[in-house]
């Protein structure tokens, strides 16, 4: 569950962070994406770009230029899928967001500023008209996209901001975007508070290196650039409620990864080591590794099937460095003056490329090259962005993959044990039990209600097991199961406790377009 | 006199007169319904090792043979039980003669004379009709509190400390505060006892059924309660009879899991069609027409007129046609299952080892995330309650939290684990940890976890574990290093 590349123990119960009395626990806010809700004209607003003008004013901060001109506000209008009603739409949001003019005539932004977007409108500095753009590239997994404006004359006079380095801790930096609060663009300055590997909420289960600073970041922030001598050091992106003078934003180093990795023409994505590595403190199993008691080295804890490192890498290697970065018992390494999860230099290759790593095996040193790819097996468990859902509706029963979208549409307070099925198939399976782990686990989602299946006990919220006989790997499986023949009654077997549900077959192949058109399906399928 | 006015003089004859009655009933009352004291252990599973106590008081009803009935909950703990009669003054120490937490309930007697004096057995319905309204009576600040409740339905429903299904008489109520062993009665017979209050719905443990355990008890018949160790899905679906080939009309329960937790030999197959149970027909609904009762779950048929051990014939429907088969009904037992409900008549189990503090995974654990622990105790765990035990693994031992000491750096805020080996010898029980320990291999405890995204083994300096293990229970004020109880009381 979560991050399935490195990740350090303490390993407290996910998701459901509690403690037993007695025990307290600090359960720190999720982060959470900054879009703003669509400018506000206010009294404070006013006072606001009052505050604003006098930040800009400042010579210390924005010495030279007007990189505030290359700053561009986004207004998008987007549409999410309904995942228990897969061929629905929830209506049209309009959101909006920043962004900055970079080389190439394009504009860097966030990804869930312009997810899910039906139409987004660019607006200038101080320019009253908006501008059609479209999405060249998007970085779901490191929140950042980039926008071509159809309108040439749209970059006219706009000069592209350059990026910086990672700016150090303590230095300060400033945010420049559209927040909330205001229509006109907004200045706040803050410090580099930490910089440290975060979980990153617009994928849900996905952590890169960010950078934490006390410069507001508000909604509508997101997607602006942070800036340090005039140079971008950071794209703005998300906040944690409940933390105070506490914003993000994405560092140097992942925007650079994003660019480099877009210039074949193509996104692929950051790249996972597949192993999880966890701190080497007891002077016990360090002995017993062949260890000295020094802050030298991490153990890998368990590797993820499917991964490079399976055939590469064993438990209780002991992890001495990457890529020339000596690994620290506390399973971080020192970059740039901070202490960082060792992930991070997982993540600096492109997908495809090797890591350097020297080992301790069996209490002998070695080197290896360790190759290393995006990782697709948990897309489900992540959040879901810009295709909508697959789904078949066969005699009134909606299947579609089981995901963390869908799991969302059954509520937080659920507690009964099909639901806890589907936690447990989605987040568990595949790493405790990954010989009956699907590649796409199906739900019944739900039954549209006709006579054909009024009978149906079981009527969604069900993991499919079989139909027919077949077991269901994925979506496709399910269309080839209730077409083959299997008698008079099509079997459709639920995962668990055996329970099993039976349509009359020609029944509910005649009912099928029936159904469609009382429900309003425009169709039966989307694969 | 207009018809009116006729019952108006009758109605309120008839309240004079009933008023009388009340009075006369509650006195007779005071001499069947005692009060109780429970001190009992109300242990803090996530320090097993303590053992904060807690007194309450419940109602009991006065039986033949110098017997107090009442109800089981907080008995199995109990450090002491004293009796009060006549809601005030002097107390009398009492004793625990017999407990079962399957059916709830438990008898109590004192050896002094004097408490007895003038006490009159109160007498159990032998069926509980339904309703229309009931008296409720408790005693409150020394006076006997007669209120009456309406009858809502007769259900089956898992008992307030079993698993196993049983006739649950629910009335509708505002009083607050229900579910310690209130009286329900009519007519001057007791119809059941209170188990516990949802909402308005009080659950009362029906005299018909506390009857017949009491009396195969005194006959020496009692094995405890049974229950159908299958689980089933309706047959209402017409699609799915054709699909099983009935022929004849629909009815019928679908068989859809035949053994979670006992080890009693499957006579029942999956997709059986379950006809008939005990002679009573099964409709589509898996209800059965109860002679007293009305439509009822066919689970209500293992402990109508059968207990654990006995047989109940039944007809089902296998592979287009009838077959009878001969169900044993197995024991309710906590034990039978991976993740225990309960487990009574013992402090609660741990070992600690170089600061480890190693416990069974309890449902009793699981509920010190308090009245919401369902959705707040961590999810991996309450999942375990979803799983079989296997002959191989028929409990579950966790490493559920670490105390901090030099001989375990590195792992202090590792929790929440299941235990799959020490020393690579498969655990399930905290014996076989104790019997793991003794066996280091090349100077280390070796630990591993269960398969998964959590982590997988930490190991400890075998030389230095034990001197640790003192030095914690030292420090952190434990009395004793383990709690090894290998027995079950009650069932």
């Amino acid at each position: 569950m979560g991050d399935p590349g490195v990740r350090r123990i303490p390993d407290p119960p996910e998701r459901d962070v509690a403690a037993p009395p007695g025990v307290s626990v600090f359960a720190g806010g999720r982060p959470q994406c900054l879009t703003g809700p669509g400018p506000a004209n206010t009294f404070a607003g006013m006072l606001f770009r009052a505050f604003a003008v006098a930040l800009a004013l400042m010579p210390c901060v924005l010495r030279a230029g007007n990189p505030e001109r290359s700053v561009v506000q986004i207004l998008t209008f987007s549409q999410t899928p309904v995942f228990d009603a897969p061929w629905r739409f929830d209506s049209v949001r309009r959101s909006s967001g920043s962004g900055f003019v970079i080389r190439g005539r394009r504009i860097m932004t966030n990804a869930h500023v312009i997810a899910w977007a039906k139409q987004i409108l660019v607006r200038r500095y101080q320019d009253p008209r908006p501008y059609q753009a479209r999405v060249a590239y998007v970085g779901h997994d490191c929140d950042l996209a980039l926008l071509e404006v159809e309108d040439a004359e749209f970059f006219d006079g706009l000069e592209p901001l350059e990026f910086g380095d990672l700016p150090a801790v303590r230095s300060t930096v400033v945010s420049v975007g559209y927040p909330a609060g205001g229509e006109q663009i907004s200045y706040t300055r803050g410090v580099v508070s930490r910089i440290e590997v975060q979980p990153y909420s617009h994928p849900g289960h996905r952590s890169l290196l960010a950078v934490q600073t006390d410069a507001a970041i508000n909604p509508g922030n997101s997607g602006g650039p942070v800036l340090q001598d005039d140079k971008v050091v950071g794209v703005a992106f998300q906040g944690i409620p409940g933390l105070e003078n506490a914003g993000f934003f994405i560092p140097p180093e992942v925007i650079r990864h994003f660019l480099k990795d877009v210039d074949d023409g193509r996104y692929d994505g950051f790249p996972m080591a597949g192993i999880r590595l966890v701190p080497l403190h007891n002077p016990a199993y360090r002995s017993y590794l062949g260890l000295a008691n020094d802050p030298l080295g991490a153990r890998i804890d368990g590797i993820l099937s499917g991964t490079p490192a399976e055939s590469r890498l064993k438990p209780d290697d002991v992890l001495l460095e990457v890529d020339g970065l000596p690994v620290g018992s506390d399973s971080t390494v020192l970059y740039e003056g901070n202490r960082v999860p060792v992930s991070m230099a997982f993540q600096a290759p492109q997908s495809g490329e090797s890591v350097k790593l020297k080992i301790l095996r069996d209490r002998r040193p070695m080197d290896l090259d360790l190759p290393v790819s995006t990782y697709e097996a948990d897309r489900l468990a992540g959040n879901q962005h810009d295709v909508p859902p697959r789904y078949y509706v066969h005699g009134g029963l909606v299947f579609t993959p089981l995901s963390a979208d869908y799991l969302r549409t059954l509520g937080r307070e659920q507690t009964d044990s099909a639901t806890a099925a589907l936690i447990y198939e989605l987040y568990y399976r595949r790493s405790e039990d990954p010989a009956k782990a699907r590649p796409e686990p199906i739900v019944l989602a739900t039954t549209l209600a006709h006579p054909v299946n009024a009978n149906l006990g079981v009527r969604g919220r069900a993991l499919v097991d079989r139909i027919n006989g077949v077991r269901i790997e994925r979506l496709e499986d399910v269309v080839k199961a209730l077409d083959q023949p299997s008698g008079d009654q099509q079997i459709i077997e639920f995962s668990g406790r055996g329970g099993f549900e039976c349509l009359d077959r020609a029944a509910a192949a005649e009912a099928t377009p029936k159904i469609l058109d009382t429900y309003g399906i425009p169709s039966d399928r989307r694969l | 006199m207009s018809l009116f006015r006729r019952l108006v003089a009758a109605a309120s004859l008839a309240a004079v007169f009933l008023g009388a009655l009340h009075a006369a009933d509650l006195r007779s009352w005071e001499r069947s319904y005692v009060t109780l004291e429970v001190t009992y252990k109300d242990y803090d599973y996530s320090q097993p090792w303590s053992k904060p106590t807690r007194t309450v008081r419940k109602g009991g009803l006065v039986l033949a043979d110098r017997e107090i009935l009442t109800t089981a909950q907080h008995l199995p703990g109990a450090t002491l039980v004293r009796l009060q009669r006549g809601g005030r003054g002097k107390w009398y120490d009492a004793r625990v003669t017999w407990t079962d937490p399957h059916a709830n309930l438990a008898l109590v007697t004192t050896d002094s004379e004097a408490f007895w004096d003038g006490l009159k057995p109160a007498e159990l319905a032998a069926v509980v009709p339904p309703g229309p309204d009931f008296n409720l009576i408790r005693w409150r600040d020394g006076n006997l509190e007669s209120r009456r409740v309406e009858f809502s339905k007769f259900s089956v429903r898992e008992g307030a400390l079993s698993f196993a299904p049983q006739l649950t008489l629910e009335v509708n109520t505002e009083l607050a505060g229900l579910g310690w062993a209130e009286a329900v009665t009519l007519d001057g017979s007791v119809v059941g006892l209170t188990a516990s209050k949802s909402g308005n719905t009080c659950q009362v443990i029906p005299s018909s059924l506390i009857r017949r355990v009491l009396e195969a008890r005194r006959a020496g018949s009692y094995r405890g309660l049974g229950y159908f160790d299958f689980t089933w899905q309706p047959g209402e679906n017409p699609a799915t009879l054709r699909f099983l080939k009935l022929s004849g009309p629909e009815r019928g329960a679908v068989v859809t899991e035949v053994v979670t937790r006992s080890n009693t030999p499957a006579v029942l197959q999956p997709r059986d069609l379950i006809l008939e149970v005990d002679g009573f027909p099964v409709d589509v609904e898996g209800d059965y027409d109860d002679p007293d009762y009305g439509h009822l779950m066919l689970e209500n048929l293992a402990t109508r007129s059968k207990f654990a051990g006995d047989t109940v014939p039944m007809k089902v429907w296998r592979d287009g046609a009838e077959k009878t088969v001969q169900y044993v009904l197995p024991a309710a037992a906590y034990a039978d299952e991976l993740v225990p409900q309960h487990s009574f008549g013992h402090d609660p189990e741990y070992l600690i080892a170089g600061g480890l503090v190693f416990q069974p995974l309890e449902q009793s654990y699981l509920r010190a995330w308090g009245d919401e622990w369902q959705r707040r105790a961590p999810f991996r765990l309450r999942h375990y309650q979803n799983d079989h035990p296997t002959p191989e693994r028929p409990s579950l031992v966790m490493l559920s939290v670490v105390l901090p000491d030099p001989v375990n750096v590195g792992y202090q805020e590792v929790r929440f684990l299941v235990v799959d080996q020490i020393n690579g010898r498969k655990i399930a029980t905290l014996s076989d940890v104790a019997a793991a320990l003794k066996e280091p291999r090349d100077g280390v405890h070796r630990f591993e976890f269960m398969p998964g995204d959590s982590l997988q083994r930490i190991l400890l300096d075998a030389a230095a574990t034990d001197t640790a293990t003192r030095r914690v229970l030292q420090r952190y004020g434990i009395p004793a290093a383990e709690n090894l109880a290998s027995t079950e009381a009650g069932g």
